[in-house]
């Protein structure tokens, strides 16, 4: 234990844990659109796309970070018009993920940079965030809970149904262009942030588990921002403890609280829905009545 | 308020398929209209073309003696007219009776109107969970408080499609009590009767009975 409370007490350590709770509160619900999109291959394709807008910044000249997180950000808006075909998004993960890696290698080929150093500018490490890290994540939370809860009913029809969204009077196409920007730039920063296999286990795996425990987009949300900070915690505390890589071990963390989400029985699923609430019932309004009883 | 809807030449296709075929057709404002005709003759077609959900080939759609184009039209329109579709997409999350109500524009209007349809206590259960006669007697909430909130026609596709004797006559009664215009996809013979007039299509092509 003595152990344990010397590493808390070490400055990057401190900082990994800070970076996990903010990256728990947020990335969760990156996750629940990436499962409502159905583009669970978006991580891979926006891998290989920021890798793309990096050698363009290398050929360039440019900031290769900036240049990466622009090529995520015009690809998660390029895609956007293929949602309106039923399979348009998750085949056009395939297509962007291939096509990405493409073009990034010719592109490494003709400016003559070695494409592992590229990778290296990609690849991060949860043990190796810094204050600005911290703050670009901070960020990433901060529009993702804007962009959840001010438009969350719009959201929860646009995920259901885009049709019926659009005869709700929803502006599906705006929404979705901006779904797509915010999930592509928040996959490429986090990869550059927490390394890719910790991406999965802060965004899709406690979205999958909540899927599980929610009736509602609203309820699944809150349930995967609880998976998330539990996963965080209890997996970055054990890593800590057992003194090895914390990415495998949160990973694993995760994973486990995912599989144990799918042995709640569906029944039990209405006394822990954290917006569970008795119908509403009143008085109809007089409005309400005019229509349709005269 | 109720809106005249005209519908000129309209043609719909899937690829080198005509569902759709230069249908015209004029509805007065306040009449309701029942479109009949076998499965595949273009009926669902030509009310989503006219809710911009499909796209026409050729022709227009003007409610109210307006049509859409842009966004902003298309907008307008669907706020104009109240829908209740045949089958909707199973949905990846959950979606609440109570939100569905309340996207019609008019949340206390379409709470009422479901508890007059003996759907009124199930605001918290996901739509994945109901039966086919509840979803559509929630639909048909739904449209009553769009109606309320402003819509000036409804179009509903198979409004009766999965419900009981005693429903079908319930909500074929509600309808014609209406205020608005309606254009209802129907083969139920009690909707049928409960229009003004009965229009059949037939392989993309209108008649009118």
């Amino acid at each position: 234990m003595d152990g344990f409370l010397d590493l808390l007490s070490l400055p990057a350590v401190q900082r990994s844990a800070i970076g996990l709770l903010i990256a728990a509160v947020g990335l969760p619900i990156v996750g629940v659109f990436i499962i409502g999109l159905d583009i669970i291959a978006v991580r891979f394709a926006m891998m290989h796309v920021a890798l793309l807008g990096i050698a363009v910044g290398l050929l360039a000249g440019l900031d290769p970070m900036l240049c990466g997180l622009a090529a995520c950000a015009l690809a998660g808006a390029g895609v956007a018009p293929l949602a309106r075909r039923p399979t348009g998004l998750p085949g056009a993960m395939g297509l962007l993920m291939t096509f990405a890696i493409a073009a990034a290698l010719l592109v490494l080929s003709v400016s003559g940079v070695n494409a592992t150093g590229a990778f290296e500018l990609l690849w991060g490490s949860i043990l190796a965030t810094r204050e600005i890290d911290l703050i670009v994540l901070g960020a990433l939370t901060v529009v993702v809970h804007v962009l959840f809860w001010r438009w969350r009913r719009q959201l929860a029809l646009l995920l259901f149904d885009r049709e019926l969204a659009l005869c709700s009077g929803v502006a599906a196409g705006p929404l979705l262009l901006a779904l797509l920007v915010v999930v592509a730039v928040a996959i490429g920063a986090s990869i550059r942030l927490t390394g890719a296999l910790l991406v999965d286990a802060l965004t899709v795996l406690p979205a999958l588990g909540a899927r599980n425990l929610g009736r509602s987009l609203r309820s699944i949300v809150l349930w995967a921002v609880v998976l998330g900070v539990v996963g965080n915690t209890a997996g970055f505390a054990v890593a800590l403890l057992i003194d090895q890589p914390p990415g495998p071990v949160l990973v694993l963390v995760a994973g486990t609280l995912t599989l144990l989400t799918y042995l709640i029985p569906e029944g039990a699923r209405d006394a822990i829905d954290p917006g569970r609430r008795t119908d509403r019932g009143g008085d109809p309004v007089a409005a309400g009545q005019r229509v349709w009883q005269h | 308020m109720t809106a005249a809807i005209t519908f000129t030449t309209v043609t719909c296709r899937y690829g080198r398929h005509t569902a759709v075929d230069a249908v015209d057709l004029d509805v007065a404002a306040g009449e309701h209209v029942a479109l009949t005709g076998a499965n595949g003759s273009g009926k669902t077609t030509l009310l989503r073309a006219a809710l911009g959900l499909h796209p026409t080939a050729a022709g227009t759609v003007t409610v109210g003696g307006e049509s859409a184009r842009s966004g902003v039209e298309w907008a307008r329109r669907r706020r104009d007219v109240a829908w209740v579709p045949q089958r909707l997409a199973p949905g990846r999350f959950p979606l609440l009776v109570d939100e569905l109500l309340d996207s019609g524009g008019h949340p206390d209007a379409a709470r009422a109107a479901a508890r007059q349809l003996d759907v009124g206590g199930l605001g918290r259960r996901p739509l994945h969970t109901l039966s086919g006669g509840q979803l559509q007697r929630v639909f048909l909430a739904r449209a009553l408080g769009a109606v309320t909130a402003g819509a000036r026609a409804l179009f509903a596709d198979e409004p009766t499609a999965a419900l009981d004797f005693d429903g079908q006559e319930q909500v074929a009664t509600l309808l014609a009590k209406l205020p608005v215009t309606v254009v209802v996809v129907s083969h139920d013979r009690a909707m049928t009767r409960a229009c003004d007039r009965v229009a059949e299509m037939a392989a993309g092509k209108l008649r009118v009975i």
